[in-house]
């Protein structure tokens, strides 16, 4: 617990980056940055049509322009791909036809940007323009012309999940109070900082080097290797700094590919560097999404049952769409006991950029759907929100009823402290007209227990070490910081452990040559998995090193312990080694000391289909608070301050867990109040930072960041997931605040001005009252 | 996205940036801060072969007590106090223009001359080839409002209306001499987003005059937008207020951000002269301000509901004006 002393040296303290003073001193290379000899530039033509068969592409003018060195269309490397290996439905460029605005259908290498821009201009395209699917809901049933051969009896449907958990019509039959809402979330994006950007290099030994920004570069190597039909081993992917990737970086994409096509095609280095509108293209963000949820509760507020059915919209490509669907289902089972569960999803395609993986995939708003039921719930049974929530919260070591084992949970800690430190009981429908507090509650997975790979019995992490004489300490792990801080908790794990100072440790950049495989970094997983192989790894170098202390002190390792750049006796202080007299010693015998370490999650989940979907070794929980006020006349409202009390087991960098709430916050608020991809039909009309609305600085509430949970059990020193839990609840606890400031439910997100004046004007109209109105 | 070549010319004075003009006549473009400009260009929008830049033409600087040179940068005009004290419903709507980093670089005539925006015209070349191009880029339609007569695009400036609320003018030069008119009169009122200035080919904005009695004004602006910073304005209401309130001499209001062009309202707050601006008094203006204005939807926020803000911002904005403390505050 936080209020306990801190047994450890580094770890749970404010750690800055390791790689901070180059990224503020503009000194960290990203992808851009690199550069080779005779480097080409490469470009993409993008299908204007949201539907089309191709007749065919001629590239006859393009390739014999001055300047231009290659150029490529589909069917030289029709071999399909996606994240999933169950749903490789991708091709790097169109084959056969395209099926959305934005869809690649030949790429250009050129001398310089200018002349592959010319070059794509002389492609020319002859198509059939089939009909186009920009909603989801037209594609459940049977279409005349479907976007992928696998759709459903004919139909655009892509992932449909039908689970039935208890009796869920018997709970509704003896509930007391139910509640029936319908939720729309318009689609969302990442908009990271750094745009996709990839470099590639086919060399004379055969070899392919690729240089990405990606979140994970080991399904980058796969994808490459398979699309190209070139062994994994010829292959080496290297993984630079990464400006952001909030799951937008995590599937292999197909400029990827394309570019790495393009190099080998070429014989020479090909850079592709993509324009915000084409990474608004690329998308891969937040499935716009349409949930219908009943909640059954008995007359003490006891859950009984959800009944939950989705119409989700994935765009173009499957990505990772089969998660989305399950996910979008199964992570409503925390943080509360719901004895009966019944979900009925549909991921149907559409003629639109394709929908992904996105910070808090599946769970965001299935999540608001929830907490909002569940205000409206309190309100029926007249009972605080908190009670009822800790009426129904999942206790510590129990099994959720789609058989998730819940390990640790300081759940309940988190509503504490939550509904303490806002002081919502003295707030709640009590502010004036205009001004509410609302709760919103979180779960999410902590590292998804099913890698996506093709021998799962493998670990999903090994980190390697190495040190040699100079006293360092080289760390080689194919984890991905993507500006989360997984470098410098890597370092500091094997700091901690070692017991050296921090800036011994190096962490190498991730390079496929001579990184051990890591699954990278999307579900959460970075903290438990990484720092779990990490810790083993470390322990098992500190064993050398105690080794040669013993050696050198004759006392037995287990009587040493380990201080700051020193091994000395427990009982003895005074008689000990420093870290490099013993690492010294160690290497008369086996020169560089190395160890090795992994992780591998237990085996876990029922044996239901699709049971290993949101499976997890630990999950997280919060409990927010915010409080809002609303102008009614225009329909602006600003989020005033937020209390976020979260659990992530043991914080083992505080300045990073900071980081991740206050940034998740800020994220779940633009979708709350301005951020959605908007379209006319499947075209996309914002595809800008101007026009798509990331709440300004100035929109950023007062966050109190309020870390309860306690350690759990099988984290690495009591740690959990940080990066995507704090997104959920904060659009919840905004919605209800909203409710209590002005009485008006919003389900239609995000919630634009003009959408919370309206709702106004309608209770006016209605001649409904709230608070003194 | 990639600039293509252009040409660029950097006269020293007014007259010899005319004369380029005229030697180049349709086939440049004048360049003041860029920040409209140059984005416009990388989405190869009515690209010119020329760019004539005024960065260098002296005459075009310079903020005194009753003039504002017309290439004085958004930043300068912001930090200077005299400035702000004197004319704070200008000032306010300088404040909410974009971003600090493009007001460090955005000028006073490029914000008047700012080019009409709509979300089918703001956009890369693929976009709008995809969708068939518009009346005021390369094609021959309109996608907001269908037909092929009229451009509804937005004017999205802020110092137009602030500055047409205190009666301030325009200095113009062009190839048949020097002209002042009333700021209001920059613009086409015949409401089309293309044909949307009343300039003649080649004329320069030189500068802004006040006449004397503006700066006797009590003035405001206020601007609906999304967020608080960046976005243009969906929506941006300027007022002044000459006299005491409970006997205003005049009263002006201004209105851009709605429609093609910045408009004044003087049939509406004429009346108002002589007798205390009330609450209802106000209330009925705004109402029938509100009544007159038609926008489109080709901004963000939809149209019924920045005309149904019209009603709210007027008032506000007014009510602003016409107390002696409020709008001074600057």
């Amino acid at each position: 617990m936080a209020t306990e002393a801190n047994p450890y040296r580094l770890l749970g303290t404010r750690i800055p980056y390791v790689e901070g003073p180059l990224k503020v001193s503009g000194r960290a290379e990203y992808t851009d940055d690199l550069t080779r000899p005779n480097l080409l530039v490469g470009r993409l033509l993008r299908s204007p049509w949201p539907h089309a068969r191709i007749r065919s592409i001629d590239v006859s003018a393009a390739r014999t322009m001055p300047g231009v060195a290659a150029v490529l269309t589909g069917e030289k490397y029709p071999t399909t791909f996606g994240v999933l290996p169950i749903t490789h439905d991708e091709t790097a460029l169109a084959v056969g036809k395209t099926r959305y605005i934005g869809d690649i259908l030949a790429a250009v290498a050129a001398s310089d940007e200018l002349t592959a821009e010319r070059a794509l201009e002389a492609i020319r395209v002859d198509a059939e323009v089939l009909p186009e699917y920009s909603d989801p809901h037209v594609g459940l049933g049977a279409v005349e012309e479907p976007i992928h051969s696998r759709g459903l009896n004919g139909s655009n449907i892509q992932k449909e999940v039908i689970q039935h958990f208890g009796d869920v019509d018997a709970a509704f039959a003896e509930a007391a109070h139910t509640v029936r809402v319908r939720g729309n979330f318009a689609g969302v994006t990442h908009a990271f900082t750094e745009p996709l950007v990839t470099m590639a290099e086919a060399t004379p030994d055969g070899r392919l080097t690729v240089w990405s920004a990606t979140q994970v570069p080991h399904y980058l190597h796969r994808a490459l290797s398979e699309v190209l039909g070139i062994p994994l081993h010829r292959i080496r992917v290297l993984k630079p700094e990464v400006g952001g990737g909030f799951g937008g970086k995590s599937d292999p994409l197909p400029h990827e590919i394309v570019c790495a096509a393009l190099a080998f095609e070429t014989g020479r280095p090909v850079k592709m560097l993509l324009d915000r509108e084409d990474v608004f293209l690329t998308n891969h963000g937040r499935h716009p999404t349409q949930n219908d949820l009943r909640v059954a509760a008995d007359a003490e507020g006891h859950l009984l049952a959800y009944d939950l059915s989705a119409v989700i919209d994935g765009g173009a490509w499957s990505s990772f769409g089969t998660v989305t669907t399950y996910y979008n289902g199964v992570l409503a089972m925390g943080p509360y006991r719901v004895p009966n569960f019944r979900y009925h999803g549909r991921r149907v395609y559409t003629t639109k950029p394709p929908s992904g993986a996105m910070r808090a995939h599946g769970g965001t708003n299935v999540r608001y759907t929830i907490e909002t039921a569940l205000d409206e719930l309190a309100e029926k049974l007249q009972m605080n929100p908190f009670e009822l929530r800790n009426l129904n919260a999942l206790p510590p070591n129990s099994t959720t009823i789609t058989q998730f084992r819940i390990t640790s949970t300081s759940f309940l800690a988190c509503l504490k402290a939550a509904r303490e430190r806002s002081g919502f009981d003295a707030k709640f429908r009590k502010l004036p007209y205009g001004r509410g507090i609302g709760l919103g509650c979180g779960f999410y997975i902590s590292g998804s227990n099913s890698p996506i790979h093709f021998t799962p019995k493998m670990p999903q992490c090994t980190v390697h070490l190495k040190a040699d004489m100079d006293g360092g300490i080289a760390v080689h792990c194919m984890q991905a910081d993507i500006g989360q801080g997984s470098n410098t908790l890597l370092a500091a794990i094997v700091a901690e452990v070692l017991g050296v100072q921090l800036d011994r440790v190096h962490v190498v950049p991730v390079d496929s040559d001579v990184s051990p495989v890591d699954i990278g970094s999307y579900s959460s997983r970075v903290t438990f998995m990484m720092g779990n192989a990490a810790r083993q790894a470390s322990e098992r170098l500190l064993a050398l090193l105690l080794a040669a202390a013993h050696e050198l002190t004759g006392y037995p390792a287990k009587q040493l312990r380990v201080r700051e750049e020193r091994y000395e006796v427990a009982h003895r202080p005074d008689v000990g080694v420093s870290y490099l007299e013993a690492l010294h010693k160690a290497m008369e015998h086996s020169g560089a000391l190395q160890a090795s370490g992994a992780y591998t999650s237990p085996p876990m989940g029922g044996t239901h289909k699709g049971a290993r979907a949101g499976t997890a070794p630990a999950y997280s929980f919060a409990a927010y608070v915010a409080e809002a006020s609303v102008d009614p006349e225009t329909g602006f409202f600003a989020v005033e301050k937020v209390w976020a009390a979260f659990d992530c087991g043991r914080p083992l960098n505080r300045l990073a867990v900071e980081g991740q709430i206050e940034g998740s916050i800020h994220m779940g608020l633009g979708q709350f109040m301005g951020e959605s991809m908007n379209y006319r039909g499947s075209r996309l009309l914002n595809p800008s930072l101007l026009e798509y609305k990331i709440p300004t600085p100035q929109q950023m509430p007062e966050v109190e960041v309020l870390l309860v949970g306690a350690d759990d059990p099988e984290g690495p020193f009591g740690a959990k997931e940080a990066g995507e839990g704090p997104l959920v609840a904060i659009l919840p606890a905004v919605g209800n605040a909203l409710y209590d400031a002005v009485g008006v439910r919003f389900y239609d997100l995000p919630v634009t001005p003009d959408k919370v004046w309206r709702g106004i004007e309608r209770l006016r109209a209605d001649g409904k009252r709230w608070k003194g109105t | 996205m990639h600039l293509d070549p252009f040409e660029l010319h950097e006269p020293t004075t007014v007259e010899e940036a005319l004369e380029l003009a005229g030697s180049l006549s349709g086939k440049f473009d004048y360049l003041a801060g860029g920040t409209d400009l140059l984005p416009n260009y990388k989405m190869h929008i009515n690209l010119r072969p020329h760019l004539i830049s005024l960065e260098r033409v002296s005459e075009l600087r310079g903020v005194s007590a009753d003039r504002i040179g017309a290439m004085t940068r958004l930043a300068e005009l912001e930090e200077h106090r005299e400035f702000g004290a004197a004319y704070p419903g200008v000032a306010e709507a300088v404040r909410e223009v974009a971003t600090p980093l493009v007001r460090a670089s955005g000028t006073v005539g490029g914000n008047l001359l700012l080019e009409t925006r709509c979300f089918f015209f703001n956009q890369t070349y693929p976009w709008r080839q995809s969708l068939g191009f518009c009346l005021k880029a390369d094609g021959d339609r309109c996608h907001v409002v269908p037909q092929k007569e009229r451009c509804y695009a937005t004017f999205s400036g802020d110092l137009a209306p602030a500055l047409a609320a205190v009666e301030a003018e325009v200095e113009v030069a062009g190839p048949s001499g020097r002209r002042r008119m009333p700021v209001e009169h920059l613009y086409n009122a015949a409401g089309d987003g293309i044909l949307r200035l009343s300039l003649v080919p080649g004329e320069i904005v030189v500068a802004v005059h006040f006449p004397a009695h503006a700066r006797r004004a009590r003035a405001a602006y206020s601007k609906l937008r999304v967020r608080p910073s960046f976005d243009f304005p969906e929506l941006g209401v300027a007022a002044a207020v000459w006299g005491a309130e409970e006997s205003p001499e005049k009263v002006r209001l201004a209105i851009g951000g709605l429609e093609t062009y910045p408009r004044r309202f003087d049939a509406d707050t004429d009346p108002l002269a002589g007798a205390a601006l009330t609450d209802a008094k106000v209330r009925t203006v705004a109402e029938a301000v509100t009544r007159r204005v038609r926008p489109v939807h080709n901004t963000f926020l939809p149209p019924d509901y920045r005309r149904r803000m019209t009603e709210v911002f007027v008032r506000r904005t007014l009510t602003r004006a016409r107390s002696p403390s409020g709008s001074r505050a600057a």
